[in-house]
């Protein structure tokens, strides 16, 4: 069950391009950032923005785009 | 070697100006002698980068004259390795400083800040020495480390890489993992670090291979002879990455010229620090020529030896840098039937590749004129090229589909068929060329032309 600041990219046909690269969104600054599957699926490490240095909860991103 | 006067600053501009350089064309070793840090002050440390970024310069630094036979001879060299020497401590350079204790302070390094989405400056050819806590055996790779405060770092052994092995061995037997960073050394030490093995596996006696004698080994400070390092490097850093604790590192500018994800990665405490009394520090631009040519041509050469045992008329292997480490191009000389097919179903297997693609040997492998050529009259595509799913691969790939563990590879046979007997010519039609004397005397017609303002595209 998705988070409610989690949208998942559907999954299309073999032969679609869906790409492979999940964002977030920092709740400080805004800025979007790119995160691997693995950080994903461990909620207990705190996500670290690039753009203003903010650590915060995978549940506290204002967003997170997430493929596959 | 480029030597610029100026103070220029390790946040971007250092980056930038091996990017000005590669935009032209140009390969000089870079010595960065007023290296201006984060905090606006110039470090004592100069930084050497592009180090690496010439083919011919690494090659020269092997040994070898022509970097277009080192595939071969690369091979050769770490087929034969040299045992590494163990020295004291009063005959190891990288440890005429000793900072221990409260006198740690990774501030002290010029780190660089290389890429958009880098979330601080990183190491970038920092040899992360670990060992196998089962049989002692040690093994080293570079690993990118996040400098986070004076005495803590962040990196990322890649979940497939053998110092991730060793450091969930130690994990799992409740211990934290020591590992040693070492910084700087001759381009062939580097290279031989390069080289791929099995597990667990040392690489020393592979750098003696490549160097010609024994790598002159001392005891690390912390954990003596358990962990070696190279005596003659300019820094190392010592350390252990605490069990189980991990925190976000990244994004991080990758080889594959794309910013790699955020992820989840082991931390590293320090427990002291070594240098030269004049240490330079080394950085690889991240995904720039200078870190994909020690390590593609390291490549070339495992490639050639896998290829070469299921194909004998394999004559040369170029991976080029700008296929990243996903295509390598292979030379074959009077391939016997069912041969180059064998060699590209070879080379597939190869964890890095992605696409091969094999000529003969009347094209020259380090042109892509010339490839493009090869491919263009040379191939049909339903004939001669074939694509295998499901084979091991690099997921940083952009290309790849979202959850993927495997990667689709294509091979490419662009080789003319051969003769259909001994002293016939090949059913296929002759290359257009000119005789050999009217190309020797173009040659000097042209010499001493003034060309700067002729067009070029």
């Amino acid at each position: 069950m998705s988070k409610p600041n989690i949208e998942n990219i559907p999954a299309g046909a073999s032969w679609e391009k869906t790409g492979n690269t999940s964002w977030t969104q920092c709740p400080g600054c805004k800025g979007w950032f790119h995160v691997g599957p693995g950080i994903l699926n461990r909620p207990e490490v705190k996500l670290h923005c690039p753009h203003c240095s903010k650590d915060f909860a995978q549940a506290d991103a204002a967003r997170i785009i997430r493929a596959g | 070697m480029f030597r610029p006067a100026q103070a220029i600053s390790t946040v971007h501009e250092i980056t930038a100006l091996q990017y000005a350089l590669e935009k032209q064309g140009r390969r000089p070793i870079v010595l960065i002698e007023k290296p201006v840090m984060a905090n606006g002050k110039v470090s004592d440390i100069p930084v050497v980068c592009n180090l690496t970024a010439s083919r011919a310069l690494v090659a020269k630094a092997l040994g070898i004259n022509d970097h277009r036979s080192a595939a071969p001879i690369y091979a050769k060299k770490t087929g034969n390795p040299i045992s590494p020497k163990i020295v004291s401590a009063k005959d190891a350079p990288v440890q005429e400083i000793v900072l221990e204790g409260a006198s740690v302070d990774l501030g002290i390094i010029p780190a660089l800040k290389q890429h958009n989405f880098d979330p601080g400056a990183y190491l970038t050819a920092a040899h992360a020495t670990t060992y196998d806590p089962d049989t002692g055996v040690d093994n080293t790779a570079i690993q990118r480390c996040w400098v986070k405060g004076k005495s803590r770092m962040s990196y990322y052994p890649y979940p497939a890489s053998h110092n991730n092995r060793n450091m969930r061995k130690f994990w799992a037997k409740g211990q934290n993992c020591p590992v040693v960073f070492w910084i700087g050394h001759h381009p062939a030490v580097l290279m031989g670090t390069q080289a791929k093995l099995g597990y667990p596996e040392s690489h020393w006696s592979a750098c003696g291979g490549l160097i010609g004698e024994p790598l002159r080994l001392v005891p690390s400070r912390t954990f003596g002879d358990k962990i070696m390092v190279p005596a003659d490097a300019e820094i190392v850093i010592e350390g252990y990455a605490p069990k189980d604790v991990l925190e976000a590192d990244g994004p991080f500018g990758e080889y594959t010229g794309y910013s790699g994800p955020q992820v989840a990665a082991p931390v590293f405490d320090v427990t002291c620090i070594t240098m030269r009394k004049n240490a330079i520090y080394h950085d690889y631009g991240s995904g720039l020529t200078d870190m994909l040519v020690p390590d593609n041509m390291a490549m070339e050469g495992k490639v050639y030896g896998l290829v070469k045992a299921v194909a004998p008329s394999l004559t040369n292997v170029h991976v080029p840098a700008q296929g990243r480490r996903f295509h390598a191009y292979m030379q074959f000389s009077k391939p016997g039937p069912g041969e180059v097919r064998d060699g590209l179903t070879a080379a597939l297997a190869y964890r890095r590749l992605k696409m091969v693609i094999a000529v003969d040997d009347d094209i020259d492998l380090f042109d892509d004129s010339e490839m493009m050529f090869a491919l263009a009259t040379r191939v049909q595509w339903s004939r001669d090229s074939f694509t295998i799913d499901g084979l091991s691969g690099s997921l940083l790939d952009p290309s790849t589909a979202a959850g993927a563990k495997t990667l689709s590879k294509m091979a490419i046979d662009a080789t003319f068929p051969l003769p259909p007997s001994p002293g016939a010519p090949s059913p296929v039609p002759p290359r257009s060329t000119v005789p050999t004397s009217a190309m020797a005397a173009a040659a000097k017609i042209l010499e001493g032309a003034d060309m700067s303002a002729w067009p070029t595209l």
